[in-house]
């Protein structure tokens, strides 16, 4: 590991002003994927912001609180545990705290937190081997995963520099929740929705969020959604627990007088950024839930998947994966 | 390690170290070899360098560098024991130095000896023996020169009596560090550990693993991937599971940190430990520290009760020898009577 310098940051202003006085400078917080990056030597930084006693000066920054519209706010500081176990999380969203409970082990859920957590980053082999060339790694340098392995790549977003899947499970819930991400940097505060937050790789891999730099995470919120409390996460990976999605499919319906008034439907595991499913919904609104509809949902979802010789099966996975959410989430009560 | 048929210590072991010493202690502590290596870099004239103790059982081999000197460590930990009884040891810890008829050629009774004390008397034998500087290095004369057997067995002692203090917590010397690297500042810190201020010199690139494991000489908490797949780094930050090997020490001044350590409440086993003895939660080993780490914080968590629950909240802990069975009996059974 190279050598860095250590900051403790005690508030927001001090602590984004240290990162945004140099662009080798990384906030650590839960450091689950930063530090093991870093012992890799993937990630260099030359200086760590370290966020976790923000949390003193500032207590919201690690709570959750009810917002006056009926939704949640989320710390960035949050820890999945806490995030997971939450009543309300648990009664109104579902979905999320099945997300959280699907990734990962309980040793990292106690010390990964929210905002680091929508900024994860890809497990592909060559991203997270210096070795090999990569695009996302070293601009330019060329993607060693188009003609190498690429059983756990995206199918979905991809580009010709970029195929690397977007690893992450709370995200994807909160891409179907249309959670929104608030950051606050030297130029100030922003709010941007989380399915606008991530961005497929195109020419530039190594821009993986709209996140300036200096610019910090300090909540999502996650808007009111009563039919949300009908919301299911399915995972399909290679073993039960701990480990990385194949795919996954996270899906609340809104089913009255027999038809699904609104669908909310993201993809994991199968694309470069949690994957909205937009396509899906449109699929889905109006008509009667039956398996039949959900098959043409999961169809006009991967129509334009792009697959490569080891990770075509994803295709198929992430339709039935898709499928299996919403039967389940139509057959509840 | 290899040994040449020629060697000192194989078929005629020249020296034993006798050490009686309380439970607790573990001669296995890879960091004691850096220290012993330390401290015989101050005696002139012995070229020994201790390369690794292998322990079997009770006794255990303690092996100088270059196959030179081998020299069986018997290892009584009771000092109240049948050997000890033989020696003149009853109940103190001791370190005592016998030939191969059992003759005692140097021993030191009650707490371990000081390193100074130790150190001089090596000075003081090595000095004496009666040996020119270029005759043949350890290993390839038949038998150990008198020299060679002073130097080595108090060699052994020294290293042996060095861990039993250290198991004692009490640092005899400075805490044991990797030396740091030129240029890169280390920053003191405290660290509060199983109830003890720890206080440690380190750079920011230091683990709370490393920290444990390296400079505070805590090794129960095992190192296994080092990248958060496999679970042996585990502890409790603040009464919560958290791996170790994926946290920069520096960022954990303040908090509480308890490792396998801190569990036992002094001879008595944590509940957890015990059912994991009852049950064959191991086999091995080197896991055991994680899971039983990651076991008790679990109880403390909104973990359901079937098997299969316990299963799921357990997968962050891996065994390679397949004890899952007997840690998931272990687990429910500490749960079912609230021992946890």
């Amino acid at each position: 590991m190279r050598p860095f310098e250590y900051v403790a940051a005690d508030d927001i202003a001090s602590a984004t002003r240290a990162a945004s006085a140099d662009h080798a400078t990384r906030f650590v917080a839960g450091g689950t994927t930063l530090i093991d990056l870093m012992k890799l030597e993937v990630e260099t930084p030359s200086r760590l912001v370290d966020i976790n006693r923000l949390a003193r000066r500032d207590p919201s920054l690690a709570a959750i609180t009810e917002l006056p519209n009926g939704g949640l706010r989320i710390g960035a500081l949050v820890r999945n545990s806490d995030l997971a176990w939450n009543d309300l999380v648990r009664t109104r969203y579902p979905v999320l705290s099945q997300a959280v409970l699907a990734g990962a082990s309980g040793q990292i859920r106690n010390m990964a937190t929210t905002g680091g957590n929508l900024l994860q980053r890809t497990r592909c082999y060559y991203f997270r081997d210096t070795a090999m060339p990569c695009n996302k790694r070293e601009p330019g340098s060329g993607c060693s995963a188009l003609h190498g392995h690429h059983r756990i790549h995206a199918v979905l977003g991809t580009s010709d520099h970029c195929i690397a899947t977007s690893p992450g499970d709370m995200p994807v819930a909160m891409n179907a929740l249309d959670a929104v991400v608030r950051l606050r940097g030297p130029a100030g505060e922003r709010a941007v929705p989380v399915t606008a937050f991530h961005v497929t790789p195109g020419a530039h891999p190594e821009v993986e969020t709209v996140l300036r730099h200096g610019e910090m995470i300090t909540a999502v919120d996650l808007p009111p959604l009563p039919f949300a409390a009908r919301s299911h996460y399915r995972k399909v990976r290679d073993r039960a627990s701990f480990a990385f999605a194949l795919a996954s499919a996270a899906v609340a319906l809104d089913i009255g007088n027999g038809r699904i008034r609104d669908a909310r439907v993201a993809l994991g595991g199968v694309a470069t950024k949690p994957w909205r499913a937009h396509e899906a919904e449109r699929v889905l609104k109006g008509h009667a839930p039956g398996t039949a509809l959900f098959r043409s949902a999961a169809e006009a979802e991967l129509r334009h998947a792009v697959p490569h010789p080891e990770n075509a099966f994803k295709i198929e996975l992430a339709k039935r994966t898709m499928v299996r959410a919403l039967s389940t989430v139509a057959a509840m009560g | 390690m290899q040994r040449s048929e020629s060697g000192a210590g194989v078929s005629t072991p020249a020296a034993t170290v006798l050490v009686f010493s309380p439970r607790a202690w573990d001669p296995t502590w890879a960091d004691q070899l850096a220290h012993f290596d330390a401290l015989l870099a101050g005696v002139p004239g012995v070229r020994a360098r201790l390369m690794g103790i292998a322990r079997d059982g009770l006794g255990c081999d303690v092996t100088f560098g270059d196959d030179a000197a081998h020299i069986p460590v018997r290892v009584e930990l009771d000092p109240g024991g049948t050997v000890a009884a033989r020696y003149g040891v009853r109940g103190e810890p001791a370190v005592i130095v016998v030939d191969e008829e059992g003759r005692e050629h140097w021993r030191h009774d009650g707490a371990a000896p000081r390193a100074d004390e130790l150190v001089r008397a090596l000075r003081a034998l090595s000095a004496d023996a009666d040996i020119a500087d270029d005759e043949p290095s350890f290993g390839i004369s038949p038998r150990p020169t008198r020299r060679q057997f002073v130097a080595t067995a108090l060699g052994a002692a020294l290293t042996l009596a060095t861990m039993s203090v250290a198991a004692k917590a009490e640092p005899l010397l400075a805490p044991l560090a990797p030396p740091p690297e030129p240029g890169v500042a280390t920053t003191h810190v405290t660290l509060r550990v199983n109830g003890r201020d720890v206080p440690l010199d380190i750079e920011p690139r230091v683990t709370l693993l490393d920290a444990l494991r390296e400079y505070a000489g805590l090794t129960a908490t095992k190192k296994g991937c080092d990248h958060g797949q496999c679970g042996a780094c585990t502890v409790h930050v603040n009464g919560r599971r958290q791996l170790s090997c994926l946290t920069f020490a520096m960022m954990h001044q303040g908090d509480e940190i308890t490792t396998l350590e801190g569990l036992a409440n002094g001879e008595e086993l944590h509940p957890m430990q015990a059912a994991f003895i009852e049950h064959d939660g191991f086999q091995c080993g080197y896991c055991t520290p994680g899971q039983i780490m990651s076991a008790v914080a679990l109880l403390k968590e909104p973990c359901g009760r079937a098997d299969a629950d316990v299963k799921e909240c357990m997968s962050g802990n891996i065994c390679r020898c397949g004890a899952y069975p007997g840690i998931v009996a272990a687990i429910q059974d500490v749960r079912a009577q609230g021992r946890g």
